[in-house]
């Protein structure tokens, strides 16, 4: 994926980040915000993924309908300016909350969001890998 | 020119039982869905869409099934000294897609009591409380929750629970794997001279009408199925549109309903086409003979305050269930990651006795009645690392986890007595993305859920010591107290959040006390029918779904000329 942050806000991020979930940036956390803020780039959106390969031949995401679409275009428009905010040090409590939200996400949810690198953050909490799994792209 | 016998709102468990008991009967039936269809295929042999994984992303944070909250907002407030709203977002949301309200649930069904029907004459009125008893007692309903057991296919265990209302059947399925924790924490419940059984659910224990039998995945309560093991969601619509009879419309969401010129017969509904962008196209399905809402106790009156259908009593007598969670903290891992969330159940608090009595003698009450308590396992890893604050400790008490792998948890689905001020009625100002009003929870518990919550609390925390537990405590959803901080981020929110809503168009027999008959009709325009928990008189203390379609069984029967 290509990074839509440069240098130095991936750093802010990644500070932000494990200021919340410590070692959330070393599992993918910038990369699991940056493929949800370009999720709508693609078509399929990268948004919900599906099923994988033990549910037999299929996309790799799911469809939003023309309203999902409008929601996460709005969704997505709140999240860019908290991250901008993050990026310029001028984050509020309720930012925070939810960069806290997505640090969580971005370690324990399902690698096919970005983060949780290789499973890592399951690992570390001993959680045990699911059984049926969404696809998930190569890390 | 009409274009089916029964349009049917709403394609959740009375939705769908509806349709199958009707095309079964050689009806007609077009369903119209607001949400959009992650479940099965609408051409033969109508399979799975595949869309359900493990994903806790998808399922929990980024609204898979429906409602997105931007684009339908409910609002809450407590009472009206709290203004127009406390709230705007989530209110104690069911999902909106295809299957309803059964595609997340981990398919706890267990069947009503006797009592539960007619609570007023056993136990007498409850001040404060509008407790009526049903005009249809459970002998009425019994064939009916047989045959839904069936349709949905449910398995369980006759015979364990003492307290359960008499069966002619015995379940379709024996019960599935206990869940290891389920029977440390069901046997000290047995010490504590409670009377704890195997789970009624809708979740296959073995291979059952055509779908797989469930792996115990882990991913149950809040997940649609991977391989279709819960049944709820698609069993009944599946075999409705097999018949050819049956057409379900998806992103369908209807806006009013059509009557005739004299305002005495409902001809159909209009909806709005939600595949159609930025202005979807205005759409009629015309119904020779009747129409039948069963959108849920929230949605169902919100249509019909929309439309000015019902009478003054639509949205009242709201209930929600009165969760009372008793969390155990155990020294070792309890094995929730795997397994149905809940195979245990007892029923004992919802039982007249001596000691309840002395309970509800010294809250300055009539009775007392608490729920069916679910013994079960913790939240997801996402869900737990929200629970912790950030920094430093955050990975420790991860590791730790306190609230996932280590968690047990009793819920009691406390009986919410229905009382007319908590209701749901349309928000003065807050709309959807079409333009209508939101839909606005005002609600607060009665003495009477504080009471039985403050009894069961303890009970149920010394069962949890006595199980293992190092530490125990209790909460409610709704939170009770003041609106801190805390309480407005907490994991269960400030509205409730049992996912059970009943009661907001409750049955009778005087359409001066009720909104729709025995027969589940509108009192003033008699084909319109409702088929969902909105219906209940009171919310007894049980997961309401297997009644709710044990209902739309009977009133769909009705309605096609078979017997009760």
């Amino acid at each position: 994926m290509t990074p839509i942050f440069d240098d130095d806000a991936r750093a802010t991020i990644a500070t932000a980040m494990d200021a919340q979930v410590p070692g959330a940036a070393a599992l993918g956390s910038v990369e699991y915000v940056e493929q949800l803020l370009t999720a709508l780039d693609h078509d399929p959106p990268h948004l919900w993924a599906a099923p994988g390969d033990w549910a037999g031949e299929g996309p790799a995401w799911l469809e939003l309908g023309p309203w999902e679409r409008q929601a996460w275009t709005q969704r997505l428009g709140d999240v860019r300016a908290v991250y901008q905010r993050v990026i310029e040090g001028e984050a509020t409590p309720a930012d925070e909350r939810i960069v806290h939200a997505h640090a969580c996400e971005a370690t324990y949810g399902d690698p096919a969001y970005g983060g949780n690198r290789h499973g890592g953050g399951w690992q570390r909490i001993g959680f045990p890998e699911p059984l049926f799994p969404p696809t998930r792209a190569p890390q | 020119m009409t274009d089916c016998d029964v349009v049917i709102v709403g394609s959740g468990p009375g939705g769908a039982t509806t349709a199958e008991v009707l095309t079964r009967a050689g009806w007609s039936v077009v369903i119209l869905e607001k949400g959009r269809n992650h479940l099965l295929d609408l051409t033969p042999p109508f399979a799975s869409r595949r869309h359900f994984a493990n994903d806790e992303v998808a399922a929990t944070r980024r609204h898979l099934l429906g409602p997105d909250p931007l684009l339908e907002p409910r609002t809450y407030r407590r009472d009206e000294t709290d203004g127009e709203r406390i709230l705007v977002g989530e209110v104690n949301n069911l999902p909106s897609t295809v299957g309803g309200g059964g595609v997340h649930a981990d398919a706890k069904l267990p069947r009503f009591r006797e009592e539960d029907f007619h609570l007023r004459s056993t136990r007498g009125p409850m001040p404060g409380a509008a407790v009526e008893d049903w005009p249809v007692q459970y002998d009425d309903l019994e064939a009916h929750y047989a045959a839904v057991e069936i349709s949905f296919g449910v398995a369980g265990e006759a015979g364990t629970n003492p307290f359960a209302a008499p069966r002619r059947n015995d379940f379709p399925m024996p019960p599935g794997p206990d869940m290891p924790m389920a029977v440390v924490s069901a046997a000290a419940a047995q010490r504590a001279g409670f009377h704890p059984y195997r789970a009624p659910s809708g979740v296959n224990s073995v291979p059952y009408d055509g779908r797989r039998a469930c792996m115990d995945c882990g991913f149950c309560g809040g997940y649609g199925c991977p391989i279709e093991a819960k049944g709820d969601p698609v069993a009944a619509l599946r075999r409705a549109l097999i018949t050819g009879r049956c057409e379900l419309r998806p992103e369908a969401f209807v806006t009013d309903v059509l009557r005739r010129a004299d305002g005495r017969r409902a001809t159909g509904v209009r909806y709005l086409d939600l595949t159609g962008y930025p202005t979807p196209p205005v759409r009629e399905v015309h119904a020779r003979e009747a129409v039948v809402l069963a959108c849920g106790a929230f949605e169902t009156p919100r249509l019909l305050l929309r439309t000015g259908l019902g009478g003054d009593l639509v949205g009242r007598f709201l209930t929600n269930h009165f969760q009372t969670f008793t969390v155990g903290i155990f020294p070792e891992p309890t094995g929730g990651e795997r397994g149905r969330s809940v195979t245990h159940l007892h029923d004992d608090l919802m039982i007249d006795t001596p000691a309840l009595r002395a309970a509800a003698q010294s809250a300055g009450l009539p009775w007392l009645r608490g729920g069916v308590v679910e013994h079960g396992s913790g939240p997801g890893p996402i869900d737990e690392a929200s629970t912790y604050s950030a920094g430093a400790d955050h990975l420790e008490a991860m590791t730790n986890s306190a609230l996932r792998r280590r968690i047990w948890a009793f819920t009691m689905q406390g009986e919410d007595l229905p009382q007319a001020h908590n209701r749901l009625d349309l928000d003065p100002s807050v709309r959807d993305a079409w333009g209508f009003p939101a839909g606005r929870v005002t609600y607060a518990p009665h003495a009477h859920e504080r009471a039985a919550s403050a009894y069961a609390a303890p009970l149920h925390e010394a069962i949890m010591r006595d199980a293992g537990a190092q530490a125990a405590f209790s909460a409610t959803s709704p939170p009770q107290g003041d609106l801190t901080l805390q309480a407005t981020l907490g994991p269960l929110g400030i509205a409730p959040s049992s996912r059970h809503v009943m009661g907001t168009a409750r049955m009778g027999t005087d359409p001066a006390t009720s909104v729709v008959s025995p027969e589940q009709r509108l009192w003033e325009v008699d084909n319109v029918l409702v088929c969902d928990s909105s219906v209940f008189v009171t919310s007894a203390g049980y997961n309401p779904t297997l009644t709710l379609a044990a209902l739309a069984h009977r009133a769909a029967t009705l309605l096609s000329g078979g017997k009760s």
